[in-house]
């Protein structure tokens, strides 16, 4: 599944950097220029990578994260856990 | 006519550029011997003309318009937009439209309908193989952008024929120049993914020794484990791209380094054309 918007917000501050400068100085002023559903913002604004990974490609996942600033190795461990929590709920049935 | 003079493979991990300085010296040193002597093999080649295979990583495309295989058409490209990039050398790089429209016109007439591009710009993929195998200046690139990053993919099968349809479109190009093929990216990685880092050596080696025998078995075997192997594996299906214009023989492997330091299970590798190349 492909969240349109939460998609082209990533893929707008990976194309450009003064956006991503503008971003980690303002995440909402934005964020209200895109057509986020109030779940999908949430998770945005409280980094859920668990929840997005489940909504975007990948390599833009990757690339939002390190255009927000996130230290690499706390990324890591994070897409990781949303790999293991999705396991054991698909195990779970 | 034109004449197919190299057929080359390349990984083009991102931290090769910006995780340099974290990869270890002897990492360091394997990469470089093999990115050195791939770029070598090019030069040696004497390409008047370099096709390129690689994905796009969300420069040119994006989910509202996003083509299996497009060419570029372009006079020139642009060169790498990423900012840890702006220390690669080209920053304009020509093309070759004529060719460049013999590859569609052939294509359309062997019932592949590709897109086109009349401007692109040519990211880390097209560039780091390039620069680390210290190309400069560059012959004119007709970049062919394969869809290896968002699903559904191009099937390994179709990829293959692509890549003899490439052969049998130098063969028939009219102007007397030497054309060479570099595809990138591969083998194993995993990016964005839970298991981001991971790099299964085991697939990548039993990979090259598939490219190595030269039969069917490289397909039925991708087919198999490309959904069981980090997203970054189905950047291998420009590989068979590759393999399919050298006429799926003789695969030969400069270099394979498992570097977690960059996330890829790094492979370079040459097509033996034979004597008449």
């Amino acid at each position: 599944m492909r969240d349109y918007w939460l998609s082209k917000l990533f893929f707008d501050l990976q194309s450009s950097p003064p956006l991503g400068e503008e971003y980690r100085a303002d995440r909402k002023k934005i964020l209200d220029r895109y057509h986020l559903g109030p779940e999908v913002r949430a998770a945005v604004e409280r980094d859920d990578v668990a929840f997005l990974a489940a909504r975007v490609n990948p390599y833009l996942l990757r690339f939002y994260f390190v255009v927000a600033g996130m230290p690499e190795a706390e990324f890591l461990r994070k897409v990781r856990t949303a790999g293991a929590a999705a396991a054991a709920r698909s195990s779970h049935g | 006519m034109a004449k197919l003079v190299g057929v080359y493979a390349s990984s083009h991990a991102p931290l090769i550029v910006r995780g340099w300085k974290d990869v270890s010296p002897r990492n360091q040193q394997d990469l470089t011997r093999a990115m050195t002597e791939l770029g070598r093999r090019i030069k040696a080649a004497r390409p008047d003309v370099l096709i390129e295979i690689s994905p796009d990583h969300w420069v040119n495309f994006f989910i509202n318009n996003l083509p299996s295989i497009c060419v570029g058409m372009g006079e020139e490209h642009e060169g790498p937009a990423e900012p840890w990039m702006k220390e690669c050398p080209y920053k304009k790089i020509a093309g070759h439209p004529r060719l460049a429209h013999h590859i569609v016109q052939t294509a359309l007439e062997h019932d592949f309908e590709p897109s086109m591009s009349h401007h692109l710009t040519l990211d880390h993929g097209f560039c780091i193989p390039l620069w680390r195998g210290g190309l400069d200046p560059l012959p004119p690139i007709v970049p062919i952008i394969f869809n290896d990053i968002e699903p559904p993919f191009p099937t390994v099968r179709r990829c293959l024929r692509w890549g003899a349809m490439l052969a049998e479109a130098i063969r028939s190009y009219p102007e007397d120049i030497r054309v060479a093929i570099l595809a990138t990216g591969g083998l194993s990685h995993s990016i964005g993914e839970p298991t981001m880092g991971e790099i299964d050596e085991p697939f990548d080696r039993e990979c090259i020794r598939h490219f190595e025998k030269g039969d069917d078995s490289l397909v039925d075997f991708l087919n198999e484990r490309l959904p069981t192997i980090g997203n970054g594996a189905a950047e291998i299906r420009n590989w068979i791209a590759a393999h399919g214009a050298a006429g799926k023989r003789g695969f030969e492997l400069i270099g394979y380094c498992n570097c977690p330091e960059v996330y890829v299970g790094c492979g370079f590798a040459s097509w033996n054309l034979g004597a008449a190349a």
